[in-house]
């Protein structure tokens, strides 16, 4: 017990420590950092998202970005096309985009595993086809530009240090949101039935429309985080919500650990910097992405950030006894 | 008109034949393993891929350029399973799916940054010559048909082997059940091994022959990946005969779906009914009549 | 006697050509320990699974405290006052042992993903009281030691009481326990039929699957024999041992099993 106290303990602190440096970050990054540290901030939301599903729940997903993508086309359509107010147009998109999922996670999610996974994959292509193709409504290939901002009252979020507060808010609310809900009476529903779906039954768990909740929460997250994602750059394209952000998703998600709601940020930070980072060389991020897959499923597969942290976690252990002996 | 339906049939047939290799690779590595290879689409691509530098840059007749290029994926294949599947022992299917998924976008990622082409699309001339055949007033392509005799003739040998041979004893008995074949003296690591070399070798032969119908680029494996899969779906991912068919009834769809919808609403449409197929087949399994 | 609280009638599961049950009728009565017994491929796992709603029942009927029940879902079946355990015991693995238990009272709780996600204070009072009852479970299953254990780590005796004290915490009616005795040892088997027993007297339905005669002929109060799909005869266990088709199945049986081994 005490042991674990400590430990709680800690983990406040690190909490702490990371919205501290989180608040810091706008006074000293330049516009380029502040991009990225935007970037993570928004695409953490999608990797939580997929954690649930996907870590707690156990029901894969290779189709978030059409849910990223509805998001943000909702955002840009309802607020340029039809005037709808920022905020209400981002509101209704993500209610639309969570019942779509829904209506669509009853009869898809009775497919297990494989079936499963190749369904989702084609989701979110069909829906980047639509992105595409229904350019009466999307613009087609170029898009939708001149997306309103966002704004709260007198205060126009238009500058890239206003824009990050706030991508951070609703990113910190989502993680935290997700960290209670794990650890709630819902979060074990979710786990029961990732270790068995037979025995979630058993106990009265109606297990499809569990899995179709949770689907929808993650289409939530998505269309959110796709909402601020347009509203940013005020503009969309189809090209950010392709099948490779869907497996990028993946990416981010297996690195911060499929299971774990805070290696969502570290997992997509990491995939985020390292990828711009090669981009400077050639198009070497999908080979980095296909690797980091399979390097960390095979050697590391609770993720990269859980296996830092339980090595940390022994170290620290150790040097305490040591310390007692 | 006639002769127009019957262009789109035997194009169909012969889209549905690379689409049905597709199939019979994913039902191999299936039955012999368990595990679905989303990599499978991609030995498709880069089958085509290869056997074209073999052609044009090297300057290889097409006849030794095609096996070469076969046996190049075949050892892609082999190196997968080797490094990636079986380094993941006892890993749950989403590892595993996850894995082959990091394999696909490598290899197409490979493809992308490191071909000497770039990011062109290629297309290979035909085996059989330009000159094509009439056929009831419609313009046939022999090679069109030498590619459904090709995908029938891999159909039954495979069917054969796995039914009448030894080798083919010892992979079902692989699926079955692999402790149990490993007691009966059966390496289950070696069938594993030997699914994923044919596998390849099947998508390599398909990439070669739509390669000179259709252009291949380093993205192509996606789709071609799906739809095979579709195709595969059909037979219930375990039998051969079922993903030919599958996938020449595929193909036959969209050849002919072709020519009413726009074509930019293909694709969309053919994995709509792949969806609405997937859909349809799990509402008639019950919810919990299989524990994994 | 009291009314029955499960009645089968008729029921019949056939898959495909193989014929699992064939017309069986039974009923069970509460207070009591049935047990159901019968040789391998007799149908017992098959009849749980039927009772439960895991399976379609080809024809026949189940009713539960009179009100048919076909047609209807797992859970539902659940909220009636039906749970059951497994062969093969299928804890949640990676959840703690006093979890498992927690999450055992889920249709007896409602907190969900809006209250759970704000930590808003319903969600939180009703989770102290969802682990004040699991750890009162979890002591009367006498495994109170190995609360946040993570399931997978204990023996299987002791994970095979854990999957008792989940259903137990549906509030069950009636429970279905499948082979809850295989894999334990005497000691162990002992106190499972003194728990069997326990949850009997707080008024519970209890039925159970069995091969192990001691353990049956020691703890059932009634019993029922399946044979090949058929009921052949059901009684006290007294009465049951000395019927001639029960001994004439399971001598089959052992004929054939020595002859297997031999």
């Amino acid at each position: 017990m005490k042991l674990k106290g400590i430990r709680l303990k800690w983990s406040y602190l690190v909490i702490v420590a990371a919205v501290a440096a989180l608040a810091v970050v706008p006074l000293f990054a330049n516009r380029y950092y502040l991009d990225i540290a935007i970037i993570i901030g928004i695409h953490t939301m999608v990797t939580v998202g997929l954690c649930l599903l996907m870590g707690y729940t156990g029901q894969i997903s290779l189709g978030q970005a059409a849910f990223y993508g509805m998001g943000a086309y909702f955002s840009a359509i309802l607020s340029k096309t039809y005037g709808v107010s920022p905020w209400a147009a981002m509101f209704i998109g993500a209610a639309v985009t969570g019942g779509f999922a829904y209506s669509i996670g009853i009869a898809v999610l009775r497919l297990r595993g494989n079936y499963l996974a190749m369904a989702t994959l084609a989701l979110g292509i069909i829906m980047n086809i639509v992105f595409t193709e229904a350019a009466s409504f999307t613009g087609g290939q170029d898009g939708i530009t001149g997306v309103p901002y966002l704004s709260v009252g007198g205060l126009v979020f238009d500058t890239d240090r206003g824009y990050y507060y706030l991508v951070w808010a609703f990113c910190l609310a989502a993680l935290l949101v997700s960290r209670n809900i794990v650890s709630s009476r819902t979060g074990r529903a979710l786990r029961a039935i990732r270790d068995s779906e037979s025995a979630a039954e058993s106990i009265g768990i109606n297990v499809l429309q569990l899995k179709a909740k949770v689907f929808a929460l993650s289409a939530v997250y998505a269309s959110l985080a796709g909402s601020l994602l347009a509203h940013y750059w005020a503009a969309v394209g189809p090209k950010p919500f392709d099948f490779l952000f869907s497996i990028k998703v993946v990416v981010m998600a297996v690195v911060g650990g499929l299971a774990s709601v805070w290696g969502a940020i570290f997992g997509t930070a990491t995939v985020k910097i390292l990828g711009d980072w090669l981009h400077e060389f050639g198009e070497y991020q999908v080979i980095a992405f296909g690797l980091m897959l399979m390097i960390v499923i095979v050697f590391m597969p609770r993720g990269l950030w859980v296996h830092l942290r339980s090595r940390v976690l022994q170290w620290q252990r150790r040097s305490t006894r040591r310390a007692e002996s | 008109m006639l002769s127009q339906e019957i262009q789109y049939f035997i194009t169909g047939l012969s889209i549905g034949s690379v689409y049905a290799l597709v199939a019979l690779g994913f039902t191999i590595i299936h039955t012999v393993t368990g595990i679905v290879n989303f990599a499978q689409g991609e030995f498709v691509m880069l089958g085509g891929m290869v056997a074209y530098f073999l052609f044009r840059f090297i300057g290889l007749p097409l006849w030794a350029a095609a096996p070469l290029s076969i046996a190049a994926v075949t050892v892609v294949g082999l190196l997968l399973q080797r490094i990636a599947i079986r380094s993941a022992r006892q890993a749950s299917i989403v590892s595993l799916i996850v894995i082959t998924i990091g394999a696909s976008i490598l290899i197409r990622g490979l493809v992308g940054q490191f071909w000497v082409w770039g990011r062109e699309a290629v297309r290979l001339p035909y085996f059989t010559g330009e000159q094509s055949l009439s056929f009831l007033g419609a313009a046939v392509h022999p090679q069109k048909l030498l590619v459904l005799g090709i995908t029938i003739a891999l159909m039954v040998l495979f069917h054969l082997l796995l039914s009448r041979t030894p080798l083919g004893k010892a992979l079902r008995a692989c699926a079955i059940n692999k402790r149990a074949a490993g007691m009966v003296g059966v390496d289950a690591r070696a069938m594993s091994l030997f699914s994923f070399g044919a596998a390849a070798a099947l998508g390599a032969v398909g990439g070669i022959l739509i390669a000179s119908q259709a252009v291949t680029s380093y993205d192509s494996g996606v789709m071609l990946g799906l739809k095979g899969f579709l195709a595969a779906c059909m037979g219930g991912l375990s039998s051969q005969m079922g993903a030919v068919l599958g996938g020449l009834g595929l193909g036959l769809l969209e050849s002919f779906g072709a020519g009413h919808i726009s074509s930019a609403w293909k694709e969309a449409f053919s994995l709509s009914v792949f969806l609405l197929f997937l859909i349809v087949r799990a509402r008639r399994l019950p919810a919990s009549e299989v524990e994994h | 006697m009291s009314e029955p609280i499960l009645e089968v009638r008729g029921l019949t599961k056939a898959f495909g050509g193989l014929v699992a049950l064939d017309k069986v009728d039974l009923a069970i009565r509460p207070g009591l320990i049935t047990a159901v017994i019968g040789p391998n491929g007799a149908g017992k796992t098959t009849l749980f699974n039927i009772i439960t709603g895991v399976y379609k029942p080809t024809e026949g009927e189940v009713t539960f405290q009179g009100r048919s029940m076909n047609g209807m879902s797992t859970p539902e079946r659940v909220r009636l006052g039906i749970g059951r355990t497994f062969q093969n015991v299928l804890l949640f693995k990676e959840m703690t042992v006093l979890e498992n238990i927690m999450a055992g009272r889920h249709g007896k709780s409602h907190v969900g993903f809006v209250d759970a996600g704000l930590r808003l204070p319903n969600a939180l009072r009703e989770e102290e009281r969802i682990s004040l009852e699991a750890i009162r479970l979890l002591n009367l299953v006498e495994q109170g030691m190995h609360a946040d254990k993570l399931a997978s780590d204990i023996p299987l005796g002791q994970q095979k009481l854990v999957a008792i004290g989940r259903a137990l915490a549906t509030e069950p009616k009636l429970l279905l326990l499948d082979e809850p005795g295989a894999g334990l040892n005497a000691i162990e088997k002992r106190g499972l039929s003194d728990l069997m027993k326990r949850i009997r007297d707080m008024g519970v339905a209890v039925v159970l699957v069995e091969h192990d005669m001691d353990l049956v002929m020691r703890t059932a109060d009634w019993v029922i024999v399946l044979d090949c799909g058929r009921k052949i005869a059901e009684g006290t266990a007294f009465e049951v041992q000395r019927d001639k088709r029960v001994i004439a199945a399971y001598l089959g049986e052992d004929a054939e099993q020595r002859y297997a081994a031999g």
